[in-house]
Order: structure tokens, then sequence, then C-alpha cells
């Protein structure tokens, strides 16, 4: 079992729950603070408005009497004492100084009481101002006050209690904590939710790939009708399944082919060894028996250089040397190599050769060439005329090997590329014919960045075509190898 | 015992033929299913040695077809030793199987184990009064003395007992005896069973005139 924090829907909840709680924790912070500071403007306005007031009441009676010019220090002063002195205060203070209510306090510039409202709480001080500051906004505890100077002397604070404010707004802060906390788990709850829901195709994907993985090669993802990005990756997973499977299958009848084609010589062997130690024989059977292993030897020995040759060329590496060469010059080493079989068939090789430059393994071509040549040779019935044509076309290097035999039919066409494909087992079975040359052939011209074809006509007979990329070398290989 | 070998591979048919010859089968051959199904429609082989990949028809074919109208003991050689291709061998109606590479002694211990089976008989020792056919080192012998005989001889005896008390008539006799190859004189067959007769006993063989022979 993985790390729970290692899975995808893990990460995925974590990522999910940070940028959540973050983005609950800002919004619930500027909700609080929104909320604090109109409060705290309300208790201001009102804090300046009962200023206003407390103004507006003490000169009640000269606002009738005069303008609405300011009040004078001194005019502010005797009615501030008088205010002070006066018991009981004027109807038009009475319930204004309640509990509660906002308190005020008024000094002298030389610190004397001028007037301090009864509900003012005890310790209530005068305001000290920085030098060109007279107004100011205090803070003491749940004390709000505004400091105000008037004039040249007189100063004073007016404050209230904020504590049923504080109270509801510690009632907010406790309903936005349980709120977002609230929506937190809601959002978690519905981001793992979402998170499953969007990796359950992940899931299906990975056990389908283990049932695969155990040795299941038959076994392919279902995929949805939709288009989604997993379809996507089902898709190409399902194909790349399908491609290794084929590459399995391919491998094991290869192997098995192999491990068939063997078998007979080994049998051979076998059997003619130990029917040779039963008894005393005469030299000439010995010689005999002996040619016998010998055949089904070198048969096992030709079928394990071309399944190397094979091996070898199914590893795509890039240590194959390319240098330029001539296929006119090795398809013309070939054929007087080929001459003798050829003899021995009863036939010639007909060589129309143009110089035919590419980049290649010269000990591959080598093979390619024999192998195409054999099969023209040994195939078709004696005599049959066998012509072998290189040259460049299309700015394609071509090598055709021909042989006006009666063709191959047409059903084995597609097939004579295949390893141990053979068109007349029986003809073939005891010459040492594998069924692998073609297959090497073709084998080989993949290899080289070529393509084979073969035609194939009653009245035509056979024709294989290699074409290959000219050398980027120009003529330079057709010098150096001729 | 004649037997009938199909190989395509004609380095293993030799081999096979002059393996089976030397342990005086009456071998003959052929190089494709189609032929190999027609011999063994037509004559009746002791065994039949049956490759299992053919040109023409497959062994499993051959061994299809034939099952339709014959019972001849059939063992196949197979180059897969997968699974599958026993199965289709033996439900196809194989009695035996082997998988190449094989031991030639072996292959000879299992046509002789086929023949025996097909005769009803359980052992390689069939005891025939005083006397012990021994099938798997083809000797006949009294008691612990070995009664001397060629290997025609012997492959008389042998198929005479595993008749035993039937009338087996020269027909038969030469069909079992002697494959396609020999140029048998027809009187060979009286050579050898009075050769028999002196070297055992007289009346180990009996002869029903105008039938053929027979071991009690």
């Amino acid at each position: 079992m993985k790390l729970p924090f290692h899975s995808i829907r893990w990460r995925l909840q974590l990522w999910h729950a940070l940028i959540s709680l973050s983005l609950i924790v800002a919004v619930c912070l500027l909700a609080y603070r929104m909320a604090a500071e109109e409060r705290q403007r309300q208790i201001d306005r009102s804090l300046f408005g009962f200023e206003r007031f407390f103004f507006r009441q003490l000169f009640l009676e000269a606002a009738e009497r005069k303008d609405d010019s300011p009040p004078k220090s001194a005019e502010l002063r005797s009615a501030l004492l008088a205010l002070r002195d006066a018991d009981p205060l004027p109807a038009r203070f009475r319930g204004v100084f309640d509990a509660g209510e906002p308190y005020l306090g008024f000094w002298d510039s030389d610190g004397t009481l001028l007037f301090l409202s009864p509900n003012a709480p005890p310790g209530l001080r005068k305001p000290t101002f920085a030098p060109d500051d007279d107004l100011e906004l205090v803070t003491s505890g749940h004390l709000r006050e505004l400091h105000h100077r008037h004039g040249p002397g007189i100063a004073l604070a007016v404050g209230r209690d904020m504590g049923d404010e504080l109270a509801a707004l510690g009632r907010f802060r406790l309903f936005l904590a349980l709120g977002g906390g609230g929506l937190l788990l809601a959002a978690l709850a519905g981001g793992w939710w979402l998170a499953g829901r969007a990796l359950k195709p992940i899931d299906a994907i990975s056990h389908t790939a283990n049932r695969i993985a155990a040795g299941n090669l038959d076994e392919r993802i279902a995929i949805a009708e939709s288009d989604s990005e997993l379809d996507q990756l089902a898709r190409i997973l399902n194909d790349t399944f399908g491609r290794l499977a084929d590459a399995v299958e391919r491998q094991k009848r290869f192997t098995a082919d192999a491990s068939h084609e063997l078998r007979t010589p080994l049998t051979i062997i076998l059997s003619e060894t130990q029917r040779g130690l039963k008894r005393e024989r005469e030299p000439a059977d010995y010689q005999q028996l002996l040619s016998h292993c010998q055949t089904a030897a070198q048969r096992m020995r030709g079928l394990v250089d071309s399944l190397l040759i094979l091996a070898r060329e199914d590893q795509p590496d890039d240590r194959c040397t390319r240098v330029p060469c001539d296929l006119a010059e090795i398809a013309n080493r070939l054929a007087d190599r080929m001459e003798p079989l050829a003899a021995g068939h009863g036939t010639l090789i007909h060589r129309k050769l143009q110089p035919a430059p590419i980049d290649g393994d010269p000990e591959l071509l080598d093979t390619l060439v024999q192998n195409l040549l054999s099969n023209a040779l040994s195939h078709p019935p004696p005599g049959t005329a066998v012509t072998i044509r290189t040259g460049v076309r299309d700015d394609r290097v071509e090598l055709e090997v021909h042989d006006a035999g009666p063709g191959i039919p047409p059903e084995h066409l597609p097939k004579i590329f295949d390893r141990f494909y053979r068109i007349d087992r029986a003809r073939t079975q005891g010459s040492g014919h594998s069924g692998l040359g073609l297959a090497i052939v073709r084998s080989i011209a993949d290899s080289s960045g070529g393509t084979i074809e073969v035609e194939s006509s009653p009245g035509q007979g056979t024709r294989f075509r290699v074409r290959f990329p000219r050398s980027r070398n120009g003529e330079r290989g057709q010098n150096r190898t001729l | 015992m004649r037997l009938l070998v199909v190989e395509d591979d004609p380095l293993l048919l030799h081999s096979l033929r002059e393996g089976l010859r030397e342990e005086n089968y009456a071998v003959d051959t052929a190089t494709d299913g189609a032929t190999g199904l027609e011999m063994a429609l037509e004559i009746d082989f002791d065994a039949i040695v049956l490759d299992g990949m053919l040109p023409e028809l497959d062994g499993w074919d051959v061994l299809g077809r034939l099952r339709a109208a014959k019972a001849t003991p059939v063992l196949m050689l197979t180059a897969r030793d997968g699974v599958p291709d026993r199965i289709r061998g033996l439900d196809a109606g194989a009695d035996d199987y082997l998988t190449k590479p094989f031991d030639f002694d072996e292959l000879l211990a299992r046509l002789r184990a086929l023949i025996r089976r097909n005769r009803g008989q359980p052992s390689n020792r069939i005891l025939l009064g005083d006397l012990v056919l021994d099938l798997s080192t083809r000797t006949l012998g009294r008691g612990t003395d070995p009664i001397p005989l060629t290997p025609r001889e012997y492959a008389l005896v042998e198929y005479l007992a595993l008749h035993r008390g039937s009338v087996v008539s020269r027909i038969v006799l030469y069909e079992h005896l002697f494959d396609e190859s020999d140029d048998t004189l027809s009187n060979l067959l009286d050579v050898h069973v009075s050769n028999i007769r002196k070297k055992v006993r007289p009346d180990f063989i009996t002869t029903r005139r105008g039938h053929g022979y027979c071991i009690e």
C-alpha cells in the first residue's frame, strides 16, 4: 500500500484544503474588518453628533439671540460653568447624561475642570494634544473618546462605552469562525468526492494495466463514448497494449517456430547416431550415417546463423556501420560467388548492373543479395533464367532480382516475407531452406532504410525489388569500392 | 510387423526407415499426408508413425480421416511440445505421441507397446506352453535357454504369437512381414516355418491346409 499522502487524491485534497482555507479565512477577515470599521465609524459619528448636540443645547438661548457665529471661548467658559453649577440641570439636558449615553468633560487651559457630565467614568482626565492637532479620536479599553480643543484654551473629551458593540462584534466573529469552518468542511467533502469521481477511471485503468502486467494480454481498458482526456489516455494505452501483445505473440510464435525448425535436424542426429551405435557396421554405412549427421548439423548451423542475423536486426541500435558502397559492385561479387550454384541449377545469372551508390553495412547487403539470388536459384524449376539489375531511379537506388519461373501463387504473396513461411514445405524441407531467407532480406532492407516489394504473375515470373535511399556522399562510394 | 512412417523430412524419414528395418520391422514410407492416408487405408499396418506437420494434409487431418475407417494404432510425432498440439493429436485419435527430438529406443519401446496393446496383450512376455516369447528383447526361450532364431523367423513367431489361437493366412503373413520393397519368393514363408519347427519343436506351428498357420 502506498503512503496515503503520495496518492493523487490526497494531494489534490491537501491543495484543495489549503486553497479553500486561505480563501475562507481571507473572506472572513475582510468581512470582520469591514464590520468592525463600520461600527467604529458609527460610534465616531455618534460622538461628533453628540458634541454638536451638546453645543446646540448649551447655546440654545444664545443661538436664538444671535447669528450662527461660533461661540467665543469666554462665552463657552461661562456657559459651561453655569451648567456645572446648575442643580438640577436645565430641563433640556435632562436625560442626556443617563448611564449608557455618551459622557463629556471640559477643561480649561490651566487644567481646571469646567464641566464633567454626571455619567463620566471615574479618572477621566484632561486630554493632551499634539502641538498642531486640535482633534483626536482615542480608544482606551472599551471606551471611545473624541478629544477636541476649542480655540486657545478649552479642551473637551466626548466618549462613550463601546461594550455593546464589542460584544456584537465578538458574536459576529464567532459566527464567522463557525460559518467559515462549516464552509471549509463542506468544501473538503465536496473536493474529496470530486477527486474520487475524477480519479475513478484512473483506478479502472490501473487495475486493467495490472491484470495485463500479470500476463492477461488480451485484457483492454473499457472506453466510454466520450472523448475526455482519460478516454484519450485509455485509447493510447489500449493501442500500446495491443502492440505489446502483438509483439509478444510474434516473439512466442518465432521462438516456437525456431525451436520447431531445430528439432527436426536434432532428431535426425539423435536417430542416426543411436541407430549407428546399435551394431557393428561396414565403413560405408558409417560414412553414410556421418554424412547424414553432417547434413543435419549444417542445417542447424544455417538456421542458427539466420536466427542470429534476425535477432541482431531486431535490436534497433546504431552500431550498424553505414559506409558508402556501391550495390552494383556487391551484386557483381555475389553473382560471381553464386555462379557454381547457378550452373548446378542449369542456368546463368544475367547482370544488368548500373552504379548504385548507397550508405549501408556491406556485410548485411551481401546477405541480402545472396538470399535473393539463392531464392531465385532454388525455387523455380532448373534452367529458369535469373536476372540481377541495379541502378538509380527517381533518386532511389534500386536492386532487382528476377526469375522467369512459374511465379508465386497470389495467396502466398502477402506472407512470403514472414519468418518460417514456406510456400511448398515438402519440396524445400530437405534442401536447407529454413524459411527465413526472405524474412532476413526484409529485415535488412528495413534496417537500411529501404523498402522491398515483390511482383509475381504466371507469365512474367517473379521480381523482387529493393529500393534504398541514395548515398548522401554522392558518387564517392562508387569510386571507393571499385 | 509392418509399419508405415509418414514424415516429410527426407533425412529423418531415411533414418527412421533404416532404423526400424534393422529392428526387423517391415517399413513403408510416405512423404506427404495424402499419400500416407491412401496407404494407411489400403494396407493393414500394425502401427503408423505419423508426423504432425506434413504437406498436402497435415498429420491431424490424416488421423481424423483414417479414424473414420480404421483403428490402426498411430504414434504421432510432434515438433512442438505445446500441450495443445498433444491434446489435439490424442483427441484426433492418436494412441501415443512423441515430441521431437526423441530417443530412437523410446520410439521402439512405444511402438512395441502400441502393437502389443492393440492385440490385447498386456505384458511383454508371452507364455507359449513351456516357451517364453519376450517382445522387448525379441527372443524366444525355453526356461533360461534361448532358442536362436533369425530376425525373420522371430518376426513370424511374434506375429503368430500375438494372434495366438487364430489362423493367420499366408497373404496376411506376407502383408505384415514384408514391406513394398521386399521381393520375396512365395515359398520363403514355408522355409521359415520349417526352420522354426526344427529349432523349437515340430508341432509349435500348425498348418491348416488352404487357410494358413497358427500357434495354439
